[in-house]
């Protein structure tokens, strides 16, 4: 199994809270339980190698995706519930009650993230961290310290297997 | 005898007696009659001339209305007092009382203040040394316009006509610096959201202060004025010439440089050495008396990303700073080539000696004997004999030494075989790039990852500072790239100051019509998701598209380093004009305020409005009838979060880069909350509904192809008319399928009916709005029956102002 919890490393601080590190297992655990679950990745699921895990993830739990940035030519004709929104924007959101989210059904518990520049998903869960409930789990390759738990920073390939993992759990 | 007024005076040589005069018989009727006689020259006077901070509360509020500011902390922590540091962690509050939001506000506004100051401090320099050159008297001369100074019209109600009057504008803006810079103290505002009036207050002084600056220099300094056709300019790393003595200028304020370049045209060396420049000062550097459209010697190097490479390259014998957008580091950095530094303005002194009150000859020969590493010249004349003088005398040493950073292929190799790639570089690289796994092919004499690196880093050095084994990171890459970096030779079109009142009026119908389907305004720093050539990209889709592409700064630049097949720039591609599929470049960062002033422009000119002191009613114009989007794609600097809040009180949204959510505050609304989506239709009073854009006043996208879809989707005005909507449809339809591989899902929105719909997709979406929004349609005259929730009636006076209402 990847330890996906070792290496926490960060160069620069948010200040005072930072996501815990959590393993495969307790992501797995984590994504299968969510009520409401929302899969929002980020334009680096491009990757081949990343894109196809991130189909499987949202195919296992049949969990809608918010295709930020311009991810969303990799989700056409996938057989995945995918749908183009602003991660900003989203972020917001994701802070407002009333929101219907992205299927009129109400806003979501749960956002599982991926594929996302360090410096941008972090900024914008400085938002959901501080101002919603919103529970944020970063499946990423890098530690995303602004999420509530998340994976450590990994290389490529302990990511890929790291995912694999967490989709045999799922 | 000159008038007496109230007041107090001393008489000279008379010790201890002052004279206080408190009334003088007469002199309210003195006053009274200059006010008529003012008035009477700057015609109709608007609600808010010399607004303070409360005065423009109200339409601030309004905007926040519906765009809701958006905080994103950069620190969970306050330290600003000594109470602190405060956890304000899940919105809690500080010792002092304020909140996480508030803080954030707080953080947000401190930026935009800070980069109004840059701004309009370098426009009380350049103003002040322009009137102690030419005098107060000399004429505004901003080209075939009447309205000249736009911004400063709208905020202050001063139609200023020479470079004297320019005096208590700048007075204005300082005076309100001072008032807004005092609110940031512990303890004083408490609610966010008036953090974010004061930013927005920022915002506006800012574009005051850029335009005061740019209005000084265009007059004084021969810069083309409203000149579509101005010159072409070198740009890129590759121009430079380096085996002449170089001379490289880095910073903002031209004011000094151009005493370097009256010294080399006055002594014949303008084709004996080279003089480029980085930054802004570069830009002024190249409309420095070109006004007759002689092509600059001057050349631009690039933008502050390309500051350290430079040096490294070796390639200046002397740097000359001013101020703003100036690494801290070139001292340090120029040392180690034997570069020395001269600083010119009071701004940055760098820690060096003052040898303003020097010999030049004595400065030349401490600079080239090392005695000193560079040092401060305030005196311009002075400074204009130094610099070439010093270039000329460091040339040959530096050539004999053959001083660079950029390792030989043997030292090359000895530097990648010593990498662990143990990461740490890429932890701690601004743009996460992928350094270990460039330098690991490396290794294996593949250079081929490290050149991709050059055009993505911005040059900071961060990875070599955190390198165990000492490896200079950078100049890895910049070896790797000789080839790129020397081929790094392209075309801008040197700044044309403001669009005119004739392309106004020419084009003003268009835009408010929608047929001119949008500006799109690219604007601001490098600091790039994906590298320069994202510019270029989303400026290329768009003209292609016929819109009108506005650009300045070094956004400007950068768009200009790139050629198509036939080895022509965008600006040699396309023309200059303010007109559908023209890219226009203004100019150096203060330009910035030529392109907002264009959208006030429209509203006075084409539509009549009164500009004068009457800034939401021009405001609320602009958001509902003027397709423009403002883009500051990289936008590392305090002084975009300005310009871009500036644009925001104006009505004008802006798009910035995924870096930038670290400015702390957005602007975005909730485009499902129909609550929100509604105006007054100012002829009688009633309720008109309106389509959800633009969706936002300030936010971030993540790629330069989402950026395109939001550009093209936040043109669409509620004025649009059927061929303009459709137009802008069809663009936003097109791009979004290109690069989203799908329809927007909420296109239907927008439409008002069948003559909305883009021609060529026509029978499709008839068909969509049938089936998945249960719209009647009449198939055999292809009409839509029912189902559109926004209406259009030409005649129609949308507005945000329950004061410009008929009925109220
Ligand atoms: S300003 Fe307020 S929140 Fe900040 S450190 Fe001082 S007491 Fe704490
Ligand atoms: S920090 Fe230094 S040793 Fe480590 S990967 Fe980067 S260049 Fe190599
Ligand atoms: S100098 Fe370039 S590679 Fe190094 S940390 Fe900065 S951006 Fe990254």
């Amino acid at each position: 199994m990847v330890d996906t919890t070792k290496n926490t490393k960060l160069f620069t601080t948010y200040g005072v809270k930072t996501s815990k590190a959590i393993s495969t297992e307790i992501a797995a655990k984590l994504i299968s339980k969510a009520k409401r679950p929302l899969f929002v990745v980020g334009t680096g699921v491009l990757d081949p190698e990343v894109l196809d895990r991130a189909v499987k993830i949202a195919k296992a739990k049949n969990i809608p995706i918010a295709a930020t940035g311009s991810s969303m030519i990799g989700f056409v004709d996938k057989g995945v519930n995918a749908k183009y929104i602003n991660l900003h924007a989203l972020g917001f959101y994701l802070t407002d009650p009333n929101w219907p989210g992205l299927d009129g059904n109400g806003n979501y518990d749960t956002i599982i993230l991926l594929g996302h520049k360090k410096y941008y998903i972090n900024q914008v869960l400085s938002a959901t961290k501080n101002f919603s409930d919103v529970k944020a789990i970063s499946i990423d390759k890098s530690y995303i310290q602004n999420a509530t738990m998340s994976f450590g920073n990994l290389s490529r390939a302990d990511h890929i297997a790291a995912l694999d993992e967490v989709i045999d759990l799922l | 005898m000159s008038k007496l007024t109230t007041g107090s005076f001393s008489i000279e040589d008379l010790e201890s007696v002052q004279i206080t005069i408190n009334n003088i018989v007469g002199a309210a009727k003195e006053v009274a009659k200059e006010a008529k006689e003012v008035k009477e020259e700057l015609g109709p006077m608007g609600p808010t001339p010399f607004p303070s901070i409360a005065t423009l509360r109200d339409w601030s509020f309004t905007l926040f209305d519906r765009y809701e500011p958006v905080y994103t902390p950069m620190c969970d922590q306050c330290c600003y007092c000594t109470f602190g540091p405060c956890n304000l962690e899940g919105n809690k509050r500080g010792a002092c009382g304020i909140d996480m939001k508030g803080q954030a506000a707080r953080e947000f506004f401190l930026r935009c203040l800070t980069g109004c100051a840059c701004h309009s401090a370098h426009g009380r320099h350049l103003l002040d040394h322009i009137i102690d050159l030419f005098g107060e008297d000399m004429p505004i001369n901003m080209g075939a316009s009447n309205v000249i100074a736009p911004n400063i019209q709208l905020v202050t109600g001063r139609q200023p006509k020479t470079l004297g009057e320019l005096k208590p504008i700048m007075e204005y803006v300082e005076e309100e610096v001072g008032q807004l810079l005092a609110t940031v103290h512990a303890g004083q505002e408490a609610a966010a959201i008036d953090y974010d009036n004061k930013a927005m207050m920022a915002g506006y002084l800012d574009h005051v202060g850029m335009e005061v600056s740019d209005i000084a220099q265009v007059t004084a300094l021969g810069f083309p004025k409203s000149d579509p056709e101005a010159p072409l300019v070198e740009v890129g790393m590759g121009t430079i010439d380096a085996s002449k003595p170089v001379i490289i200028a880095i910073g903002h304020n031209v004011a000094g440089v151009t005493y370097i370049m009256d010294y080399m045209e006055d002594n014949g060396l303008t084709d004996k050495m080279e003089i480029g420049g980085l930054c802004c000062t570069a830009f002024d550097m190249t409309r420095y008396k070109r006004e007759d459209r002689k092509a600059p010697y001057a050349k631009i190097v690039g933008t502050i990303s390309k500051e350290l490479k430079i040096v490294r390259s070796g390639i200046p014998d002397v740097i000359v700073l001013d101020e703003q957008c100036v690494r801290a580091d070139l001292v340090e950095e120029g040392k180690k080539l034997k570069i020395p530094i001269i600083a010119s303005n009071e701004k940055i002194m760098y820690g060096l000696p003052d040898r303003t009150n020097d010999d030049v000859d004595a400065i030349v020969k401490d600079l080239v004997s090392g005695t000193i590493p560079g040092c401060v010249m305030l005196d311009y004349e002075k400074l204009g004999e130094l610099v070439p003088k010093v270039a000329q005398a460091m040339a040959p040493i530096r050539e004999a030494e053959g001083l660079s950073a950029i390792p030989t292929d043997d030292e090359m190799k000895a530097l990648v075989s010593k990498c662990a790639e143990c990461g740490e570089c890429a932890l701690a690289c601004p743009e996460e790039l992928a350094i270990p796994a460039a330098i690991a092919a490396a290794k294996g004499e593949d250079y081929s990852a490290l050149e991709e690196l050059h055009d993505l880093c911005v040059g900071c050095r961060r990875c070599e500072q955190v390198c165990n084994k000492e490896i200079p990171v950078l100049s890895l890459i910049e070896k790797a790239a000789q080839k790129a970096i020397a081929e790094e030779k392209g075309f801008v079109r040197a700044g044309r100051g403001q669009v005119s009142d004739p392309e106004i009026r020419a084009e003003g119908l268009n835009l408010v019509m929608g047929t001119t389907p949008g500006v799109i305004a690219i604007i601001g720093c490098s600091n790039f998701p994906a590298g320069t050539k994202d510019v270029y990209n989303i400026a290329e889709e768009f003209l292609n598209r016929n819109y009108i592409v506005a650009v300045s700064g070094c956004s400007a630049m950068d768009i200009g380093m790139y050629k198509d097949a036939d080895g022509k720039t965008l600006y040699e591609r396309f023309p200059g004009r303010f007109e559908r599929g023209n890219i226009f470049n203004t100019g150096s960062c203060v330009s910035n305020a030529h392109i907002s002033a264009t959208c006030h422009k429209v509203a006075g000119i084409f539509a009549g409005r009164n500009l004068s002191g009457n800034l939401a009613e021009i405001a609320d114009y602009s958001l509902n009838r003027i397709g423009a989007v403002g883009l500051a794609w990289g936008a590392y600097s305090q002084k975009a979060a300005a310009i871009g809040t500036g644009c925001n009180i104006y009505g004008i949204p802006a798009i910035v880069g995924p870096h930038s959510g670290k400015y702390r505050r957005a602007l975005i609304a909730k485009t499902y909350d129909d609550s929100k989506w509604k105006l007054y239709d100012s002829r009688n009073g009633s309720e008109l509904a309106i389509p959800p854009s633009p969706e936002f006043l300030l936010t971030t996208a993540e790629t330069w192809q989402e950026a395109c879809v939001m550009l093209a989707k936040n043109c669409i005005r509620v004025s649009d008319n059927n061929m303009g909507r459709s137009i802008k449809l069809t663009h936003w339809l097109e791009i979004s399928e290109k690069y989203l591989g799908v329809l927007p899902d909420d296109w239907w929105k927008f439409v008002r009916s069948e003559a909305d719909l883009p021609l060529a997709k026509r029978e499709m979406l008839l068909k969509m709005l049938e089936s998945e929004h249960g719209w009647e349609i009449d198939w055999k005259k292809k009409k839509i029956i029912s189902g559109p929730s926004i209406k259009f009636d030409v005649s129609s006076q949308p507005t945000n102002l329950k004061r410009l209402c008929k009925e109220a």
